[in-house]
């Protein structure tokens, strides 16, 4: 009975610490020459960087998100928000968080 | 959705064992303990040094997509007192004091359906710049939200293990506390400002930390306001109560 408590206290605690995943990991020249709010298409993004980390929303909306190497292990964030007719209508760039 | 998984596969050993789990409360999760409310009221008024000037007031909000939020009545339902709660068309509401109601345990009872609604207590420094929150009003909500009971998850095993797991103190002073604020539209960033520091919050602070799949959503009450979700670091002492918290909607004012 001990042993099993213990077993599920374990699980809990390593299904409450599971790191998320980031996002895919692209240099940030690359987004800023690529994605371009009001042209890029959802289409054109898959096809550039492949599959990211992203949230779908009922409205159609999507958010995704990149992640760029910014030195000294730290990465920045590329937030994309893409409408409901699949093209890019918000950029932003999240600078990396100091060490 | 882990740690549900995780209280799932630990049942059978309750269940097999000799541990009894007595259940003193059918209650329906979108009716609200008047008392826990009314506590709720009695936190923000001893911790108001987190928001010296502003007002508290409750809020409803839709859980399903199927939600009419419009012409929502409420009342404090007792075994004897049945009083009424004014709405306003945005559906916030001050709780009124009843002494009775008290005495009896009375429910706050909305007019809409199980687990279609979830609540939160709003508190709000009067004069800040338009699309701004404030640090230490969020602060302060937290606690009092989570004082009151006002978080509606529709499982009733997630309900269990938020009663057992979740205090006040737990959640709004640690990392992962994870208290899920409402923006009033849909945002694409959420940046803290104090004085000459800036910083925006990253992206798995936003949509309810962004792991929400469409299997779990309906277990969480941010399931049809996934895009106003944010959490706000409530624990980081080094962000003054003072703090605007900024935001940047994903329609610029244009509803999408």
């Amino acid at each position: 009975m001990r042993l099993r408590l213990l077993l599920c206290a374990a699980l809990l605690a390593g299904c409450a610490t599971q790191p998320a995943p980031p996002g895919s990991v692209v240099a940030a020249e690359r987004l800023s020459a690529t994605v371009v709010a009001g042209r890029t298409t959802k289409a054109e993004l898959l096809a550039a960087f492949g599959p990211t980390k992203s949230v779908r929303f009922d409205s159609g909306y999507e958010a995704w998100v990149y992640q760029s190497p910014a030195g000294g292990g730290q990465f920045s964030e590329f937030v994309v928000l893409i409408d409901p007719s699949s093209v890019v209508s918000k950029t932003r760039t999240r600078a990396a968080a100091a060490p | 959705m882990g740690v549900f998984m995780a209280a799932s596969v630990c049942l059978p050993v309750h269940a097999a064992g000799q541990n009894t789990v007595t259940v003193k409360s059918t209650r329906d999760p979108v009716d609200k303990s008047y008392r826990k409310m009314i506590r709720g009221m009695e936190r923000f008024e001893r911790e108001r040094a987190f928001a010296p000037n502003a007002t508290l007031r409750f809020q409803l909000l839709p859980r399903l997509p199927s939600t009419d939020m419009r012409g929502i009545t409420l009342r404090i339902s007792g075994d004897t007192v049945s009083v009424p709660v004014d709405v306003d068309a945005n559906n916030f509401f001050v709780l009124p004091r009843h002494a009775q109601a008290l005495q009896e345990d009375a429910a706050v009872l909305a007019s809409r359906k199980t687990a279609s609604m979830t609540w939160r207590a709003r508190i709000e420094t009067p004069g800040l710049p338009e699309g701004t929150r404030r640090l230490g009003d969020l602060r302060l909500e937290c606690r009092v939200g989570k004082e009151a009971g006002l978080v509606s998850n529709s499982s009733p095993l997630f309900g269990w293990i938020s009663d057992a797991l979740n205090t006040p103190e737990g959640v709004c002073t640690s990392p992962d506390g994870n208290y899920l604020f409402f923006a009033e539209r849909p945002i694409f960033a959420v940046t803290l400002r104090a004085g000459e520091r800036v910083e925006t919050l990253p992206f798995n602070m936003l949509y309810a930390g962004g792991e929400q799949t469409p299997d779990m959503l309906p277990f969480c009450d941010c399931q049809v306001l996934l895009d106003r979700t944010y959490y706000v670091p409530l624990w980081d002492a080094s962000w003054p109560d003072d703090t605007l918290v900024e935001f940047e909607y994903m329609d610029d004012g244009v509803t999408p």
